[in-house]
């Protein structure tokens, strides 16, 4: 199982909808982490400032990232424990290769 | 009498379990009053009892004449009764506080300032509300606790999430009713109250209405939703009919026999378990004496005492010289457009005469020459009765010349706005190439999201600004305004974009939807363009819901009060005795209250025997109101 964690924005409404406009990029990721669950061996969660603050704390490379760049860093998303994207949402496309690349790589140390 | 004893089984504790009664209703009615008055009688009949206030500008105080606060406080001189009032801005504002304090290590203070105001948000109200009434759900030293509100079917609603909101809150995602994360703790706690709401044995949702029809299809609406969620309206409680002794001519008579025509149509017609009536009296009902006498009629089937000539609270001086205040000439400079189309918005709570008002207004208007536009959000589509006339989606003209009409249908405005996001996103992916999504499933996620609560405040919005892209127009009259909370929602995307645009973030540029909407603010904030009128009558709690809101829209969205409308003030003419002299003194105390409070000009208009119905009715009742009798000489001059 991969861990895939989305380290997001202060915001109210993840999915998009919500506002006069639902938010192309937002309602792509939702959209795009449903169906990578759907078919590959992946656990997503998404963690966002103003919620769960908590998680970014804990996490040392992402607070470190923060404290130094601020918010303008995010979202950031890390697979497998790597960082694999700052400053910017990735497609399905994209997030489908990295989720490959790490499920062929051999786990064992 | 049957149904007095009905609504003494109603309240009165049946099992070992605290039982909680929540009063609802709009404000002014008298639910601090009716809600006083229950817990007052509960501890008369030794029961240990806790009221709860969540009222902004609360009046227990007032009521029970002694100080009470933020904590539970004994009421000196009833055994077994114990009050306490909660602030809901500060309690939003601890909540507020609480969710950015952990952001502190990570952001410098104007990263803060931008995520601060993005918590005044709405949604983050709401939850803070319904913490209030959670918190003092579990209370097992009391046999009953009385609030002296109650959570709306919105608010339930968007307490009991949408059906995957476990899936989604497993995956740390946030719901629009914000704090997923922070709620997980809570959410056994939620659950535990919604099933409570739910169970009528333990529960009872009572509403306080005035013998009005508006007021009775205000609270048949709120049952009905309420209804939907399968929590059950037990009691109805009539406040404030005029007492048979007092009317002593025909005007007075006939408002009276009005509203004993609607008291009997609520007890045939609202599905309550029980019905009581309470008289108006000439004062503001406060002191311990009072109080039992409500509880006494309500629970014990009692004769309501009225004490006519004594009973006044109202101290002269504090009285004012109306027809000083009215101020015809500032009132026509507000009403009346410059270079630009005017927006004029009568804003207010249900019941102050709202729709009554703005028509009003229009139908002088365009007989003043001005093309002009009335538009009403109210779903009740009382334009319609109003004019006499259909009012459809679409502004359709009325018998007035230079005058339109149109209704916004909330159920129509939905689909219209469903359809555009749908179509929205179905063209985003369109434009995709060669991506592996399956499209079908996100476009039945977003679906899925358009059910929410969120999507109907937001389509009735759409809507409304469309309107501002009507041309033609010199004046267009709005029967009602978004609310600060609203506004702050249509601003809300422009600001989180700018937060994100901070950085190097590639966002894609900005929809065109985000500049219209700036436009349309940027108009609302310009006095030479745009008029703010909050409707009230002059009482206690309408001046200060009133005022409240004001201040919400001047601190929220940069909107000053352009003037105030003090509606059913009573007619010298009529209502020659002690009762009505002390309504008048005290009438007249609120409308200096209200001059010094908002400092803009009033337009005063007379309390009526019938609503005008019809077109030469509204000309004849705009004649009687501030500035709108004065409009067609004025329009006379500039013409010849």
């Amino acid at each position: 199982m991969t861990e895939l964690t989305l380290y997001e924005e202060a915001m109210c409404c993840s999915t998009g909808v919500c506002g006069p406009d639902p938010d192309d990029e937002l309602v792509e990721v939702s959209a795009a982490l449903d169906q990578l669950e759907e078919e590959y061996d992946v656990e997503v969660s998404r963690a966002n400032m103003q919620h769960n603050i908590d998680q970014f704390l804990e996490t040392q490379p992402v607070a470190d990232l923060v404290e130094e760049h601020g918010p303008s860093i995010l979202p950031i998303t890390v697979v497998g424990g790597d960082i694999v994207a700052k400053s910017e949402y990735l497609s399905y496309d994209e997030l489908a290769s990295e989720l490959r690349d790490t499920q062929t790589t051999p786990q064992e140390a | 009498m049957s149904t007095q004893t009905g609504a003494r089984e109603i309240v009165e504790p049946s099992g070992e379990d605290t039982e909680f009664v929540f009063f609802s209703g709009k404000g002014g009615v008298g639910k601090s009053t009716v809600s006083c008055a229950t817990a007052t009688w509960l501890a008369d009949n030794d029961y240990e009892m806790l009221l709860v206030t969540t009222d902004p500008a609360p009046n227990l105080s007032d009521i029970f004449e002694q100080d009470i606060g933020h904590e539970v406080t004994e009421i000196d001189d009833i055994d077994n009764l114990s009050a306490i009032e909660i602030d809901p801005d500060v309690a939003a504002e601890e909540y507020r506080q609480e969710t950015i304090e952990p952001m502190r290590q990570l952001l410098d203070d104007e990263q803060l300032e931008t995520v601060e105001e993005q918590l005044n948000s709405p949604c983050v109200e709401e939850i803070a509300a319904f913490d209030n009434f959670v918190d003092f759900m579990d209370s097992p030293e009391y046999d009953v606790v009385v609030f002296d509100t109650a959570p709306t079917g919105h608010t339930i609603r968007l307490m009991e999430l949408p059906s995957d909101w476990n899936a989604e809150l497993e995956k740390g995602g946030s719901t629009c009713i914000g704090p997923a994360a922070s709620m997980e703790d809570k959410k056994a706690q939620y659950e535990r109250a919604i099933d409570t709401l739910q169970d009528d044995k333990q529960t009872t949702f009572a509403f306080v209405g005035k013998p009005e029809d508006s007021s009775l299809d205000e609270i048949k609406r709120s049952a009905s939703d309420l209804g939907e969620l399968g929590i059950e309206s037990q009691l109805l409680v009539v406040n404030g009919y005029l007492p048979e002794s007092v009317c002593e001519d025909p005007f007075f008579e006939g408002k009276r026999e009005d509203e004993q025509a609607v008291i009997e149509r609520a007890k045939t017609q609202f599905d309550a378990n029980a019905t009581a009536t309470y008289p108006l009296q000439p004062g503001e009902i406060a002191g311990l004496n009072l109080l039992a006498d409500v509880g006494g009629v309500i629970y014990d089937g009692e004769e309501a005492t009225v004490e006519v000539g004594s009973a006044t609270d109202v101290d002269t001086d504090q009285s004012v010289d109306v027809e000083a205040l009215a101020d015809p000439e500032s009132v026509a400079e507000q009403l009346t457009p410059g270079d630009d189309t005017r927006y004029l918005f009568f804003t207010g709570k249900g019941g102050v005469g709202k729709s009554t008002v703005a028509a009003t207004s229009a139908t002088k208007l365009a007989e003043a020459g001005y093309e002009t536009l009335v538009v009403t959000t109210d779903p009740a589509a009382h334009l319609e009765d109003i004019f006499g006339e259909p009012v459809g989606h679409e502004p359709t003209s009325v018998s007035q010349a230079n005058l339109d009409a149109a209704r916004i249908d909330q159920e129509q405005a939905l689909e219209e706005y469903r359809e555009q996001v749908l179509s929205h996103v179905q063209e985003m992916y369109e434009d995709k190439e060669d991506t592996e999504i399956d499209v079908e499933a996100a476009i039945a996620n977003v679906e899925e999201e358009l059910e929410s609560p969120c999507a109907e405040e937001m389509a009735a919005l759409e809507k409304f600004v469309s309107y501002f892209e009507e041309d033609g127009y010199d004046i267009v009259v709005f029967d009602t305004a978004p609310t600060g909370h609203t506004l702050r929602l249509l601003e809300l995307p422009s600001d989180w974009k700018g937060f994100m645009d901070l950085g190097s973030l590639t966002k894609g540029a900005a929809p065109a939807k985000g500049d219209q909407y700036d436009e349309v603010i940027e108009t609302m904030q310009d006095p030479e363009r745009s008029s703010f009128a909050f409707v009230m009558y002059p009482e206690f709690t309408p001046m200060m819901e009133a005022y409240r809101a004001a201040e919400d829209l001047k601190d929220q969205v940069g909107i000053e009060t352009a003037f105030v409308v003090a509606n059913y003030l009573l007619p010298e003419e009529y209502g020659d005795n002690a009762f009505f002299a002390n309504r008048r003194a005290q009438q007249e105390k609120y409308l200096g209250e209200i001059k010094d409070r908002f400092q803009t000009p009033m337009m005063l208009a007379p309390l009526r025997r019938d609503e005008p119905v019809g077109l030469d009715e509204l000309r004849a009742f705009g004649d009687e109101i501030t500035g709108l009798s004065d409009l067609e000489r004025e329009q006379e001059v500039t013409i010849s």
